[in-house]
């Protein structure tokens, strides 16, 4: 009962928050969501599978890039799953060179693509004459929350589920040996597309969503580094081995950064950097290793 | 535009960039060569020397010619002190040593966004200049501000001399055999440990003295480092991981790409050139450099 | 009746150096062909090129009846071709049981329910003496038993035919006894077809049906344990002379 104690406290969490009736407390739950949906995503590739993703951002930036576009144009039931749909294509085209990358190389590479896309993007709305797009007339909080809310439940369900399934067993033979999966019929390249494709659908929704409440989209701020670092965080502080992982991760940043962000951002990043680094050397299974250490089979 | 493409104006800048970019390079060459550390936080390093030089003008009036000196100090302790506590030390201790090899990008990412951090904390984040030597002189068709010309000696310098040092003396030799196979160096006698903490250093404070260079030239913020470590990627992989020497050509074929790539199309695309040939690097160099195998955890 | 496997004139050069040679051999169903060879001899090289790891320079792969040359590793393992590694690669963070698991639910076999590739694994661990560590971690495993649960995951795949790449490197002539009791069990049990590369010559002239000298890429020898073992070529480069 304890091990499924996390979900049932977030979930109940999750469907009280509205009734506080404080647009501060749903700020804080969209926050809370948002940062829950994409480790979850980002877990698994790089929980999962261990190919580590140094720049998530790009799929957050990309479905919020979609959705600020297509604002006005198409109905946002429409617009978030097309966003999520587009990413996902272009997840899977990208793989093709990409995931034949291994390593820390990948690592890089990951990093690299978001910075690349981040420049196209801001070479191409430069050529409409903009630096940044104002959205009018987006969705109340309320409303986004409830989405995020569902974004948050679709991501920790996916996470949880797809280490039962055939596939989430070959990602994590992938993740052990990659070459011994292959020769015990693991089809390695389809597998590890569509992990690498799955964990961008959810982010990039996000992202939309995000966009939605900021009612801005700016190329450096939905590209940001900083995105793709806190998911890492998060997700190492939590635990990329476990779907309970991200749920304490970012629900412990979330409220550091309550705390900080509006006095000392500077001072809550290098925070950030520090515990990162700190879980890395001394933690790396993250808080949910510790309390649910790993016994056994775990598939 | 035939006649900018063959202007001496733009092959002069050419050469500069070129030549900058192979300092960085091979302050990063050094360190993934001798201990196989994709060190993705060079750039901040380039980033700090920029503001020791930049500080060391604007509140005391040394000139950046000897701020550079200061720059390469700095950062060299940290390179020196990272090795002395974190590696020696931590490696002593197997289970930890095996996480910092499998995460050292992780390890580095924390510190770019620490050291990006305490720098904008303390200087804030807005861009800073300062000006210093900048007459301009004239070669033939060539304008080139004083610190401009005096950045590129002094980094051209430095990389003849590293070139020279690494041919010609026993210590740079060693090095040499060092990046080639670190069990054989060892095996032959040569001080592995040594030899490691001399590459750090030097590697890390290679980049301080390019940052000082740097920041005679251009505005600096604390979030200037990326593109550095991207050009130093782009040209340790071009040419040859480890390859010192290589790495000074490719640092030139970089400068050209990028000078030539903006001539031929805009500003704006200088990023995308950047960002574009890292990407292009990482995604078509030859297998066979790096074991595939697994994935980083 | 056709050869499971048919190795035709096959070679592998890796830039200038000629890894095999013109090498052609045949295993039948129900087969234990042994390949013999001084180190470099091209032994590895051909499981990798029959496996999919590489593919050949030249020459055809037929495994009953249809060319494998060109296929991705795991296509030919789907086909029913498995094999072990040389130098052991264990899931090191799975349990033994998740090991061979996830193994029956891929490979050769057709899909198999969870419950059932349960048991199968199971019985494959008992098969192999490991049941009883079954929810260790792979890399707390000696060396020994490392390379019965590299066996024991290639066969979970549901394999007809099985590479041993030196399974008896670095075990105790009591622990090459009992690898070849279960590889004999194994055999019997689920009706396989083996190639198996060793170095332990008493070993392996004891379990093969045919053996397959190899000597610098080439075959030097094909025939049964006595004949090749009298062979004056292999004697020369490989056996060494022997009363």
């Amino acid at each position: 009962m304890t091990r499924a104690l996390p979900f049932v406290v977030f979930l109940a969490a999750g469907f009280t928050v509205p009734w506080i009736g404080s647009t501060y407390a749903l700020g804080v739950g969209l926050q809370l969501g948002m940062w829950i949906a994409l480790t979850q995503s980002w877990i698994i590739l790089s929980g999962m599978a261990g190919y580590i993703s140094l720049g998530h951002a790009v799929f957050f930036g990309l479905g919020a890039y979609f959705v600020v576009m297509t604002w006005e144009v198409i109905p946002i039931w429409l617009s978030l799953p097309l966003a999520g749909l587009i990413t996902f294509l272009f997840a899977v085209i990208i793989s093709v060179p990409v995931l034949r990358v291994r390593g820390p190389y990948f690592v890089i590479l990951t990093f690299g693509i978001a910075e690349l896309v981040k420049y196209v993007v801001i070479l191409i709305e430069s050529s409409f004459g903009q630096y940044s797009r104002l959205l009018f007339g987006t969705p109340e909080i309320g409303d986004l929350y409830w989405v995020m809310l569902a974004l948050a439940i679709a991501a920790t369900a996916l996470s949880y589920w797809i280490r039962f399934t055939r596939f989430g067993h070959g990602l994590l033979a992938i993740r052990e040996d990659e070459e011994a999966a292959q020769s015990i019929g693991i089809p390695i390249v389809r597998y590890k597309t569509l992990a690498y494709g799955l964990s961008g659908i959810i982010p990039a929704m996000v992202g939309g969503v995000m966009a939605l409440r900021t009612n801005y989209f700016e190329p450096e701020q939905a590209f940001d580094p900083i995105v793709s670092f806190t998911i890492i965080t998060m997700a190492i502080v939590g635990g990329s081995d476990d779907a309970r992982g991200p749920l304490l991760g970012a629900a412990f940043f979330t409220f550091l950064s309550e705390m900080l962000w509006a006095s000392a951002p500077q001072g809550y990043l290098i925070i950030l950097g520090v515990i990162l680094i700190a879980f890395i050397l001394l933690m790396p299974n993250g808080i949910c290793g510790r309390i649910f250490p790993p016994a056994g089979s775990r598939i | 535009m035939i006649d900018i493409l063959l202007s001496e104006q733009l092959l002069a800048a050419a050469i500069i960039t070129g030549t900058l970019y192979a300092l960085v390079a091979l302050g990063l060459n050094l360190v993934y060569g001798t201990m196989r550390l994709l060190n993705i936080a060079h750039g901040e390093l380039v980033m700090l020397g920029a503001y020791v030089a930049s500080s060391g003008y604007n509140y005391f009036g040394i000139s950046p010619l000897v701020g550079v000196i200061g720059a390469g100090v700095l950062t060299g302790l940290m390179g020196a002190a990272v090795y002395i506590f974190l590696f020696r030390n931590l490696l002593v201790k197997p289970e930890l040593s095996r996480r910092l090899e499998a995460n050292s990008l992780l390890i580095f990412f924390g510190a770019i966004v620490i050291l990006q951090n305490i720098v904008a904390l303390a200087f804030t984040g807005t861009p800073r200049g300062y000006r210093y030597l900048d007459g301009v002189i004239h070669f033939g068709g060539v304008a080139l501000t004083e610190n401009r010309l005096a950045g590129f000696l002094i980094a051209a310098a430095i990389c003849l001399a590293t070139a020279i040092f690494l041919r010609a003396s026993i210590v740079g030799v060693a090095i040499k055999a060092l990046i080639q196979d670190r069990r054989a160096a060892g095996l032959v006698g040569i001080n592995v440990d040594r030899i490691q903490l001399l590459s750090l250093t030097l590697g890390f404070s290679i980049g301080g003295v390019a940052g000082a260079l740097v920041s005679m030239t251009q505005e600096i913020t604390p979030f200037m480092g990326f593109p550095y470590t991207m050009a130093a990627f782009v040209v340790i992989i071009l040419g040859g991981l480890g390859n010192l020497v290589g790495g000074i050509a490719a640092g030139l074929v970089l400068g050209f790409i990028q000078i030539y790539g903006v001539a031929l199309t805009s500003p704006q695309w200088n990023s995308i050139l950047l960002y574009g040939a890292f990407v292009a690097v990482l995604v078509l160099r030859p297998q066979g450099i790096m074991r595939g195998g697994r994935g980083v955890r | 009746m056709r050869p499971l496997l048919d190795v035709q004139r096959v070679s592998k050069m890796f830039g200038g150096l000629q890894a095999l040679q013109d090498v052609s051999f045949d295993v039948s169903a129900g087969e234990v062909v042994g390949m013999m060879g001084a180190n470099g001899a091209g032994k590895t090289t051909m499981f990798n090129l029959i496996s999919g790891n590489f593919k050949p320079s030249g020459g055809q792969i037929l495994f009953d009846g249809q060319s494998v040359v060109g296929m991705s590793a795991d296509r030919i393992c789907r086909m029913g071709i498995a094999r072990t590694f040389q130098i052991v690669r264990p899931f090191n963070e799975l349990t033994l049981l998740d090991s061979v698991f996830i193994a029956a639910q891929f490979g050769a076999r057709t899909r198999k329910g969870r419950s059932q590739a349960q048991v199968l694994a199971a019985e494959i661990l008992d098969i192999v003496g490991l049941a009883e560590r079954k929810d260790e971690l792979a890399a707390t495993l000696t060396l020994a038993d490392q390379k019965r649960l590299e066996v024991a995951r290639a066969i979970s795949t549901g394999a007809r035919l099985v590479m041993l790449d030196e399974v008896m490197a670095g075990l105790t002539p009591r622990e090459v006894t009992e690898m070849l009791s279960i590889i004999r069990d194994l055999k019997a049990r689920f009706d396989l077809t083996i190639i198996i590369i060793e170095h332990v010559i008493s070993a392996l002239m004891n379990v093969s049906d045919r053996i397959v000298i190899l000597h610098h890429g080439e075959t030097v020898a094909i025939g049964s344990p006595d004949v090749v073992a009298r062979d004056p070529r292999v004697l020369a480069c490989y056996l060494g002379t022997k009363s």
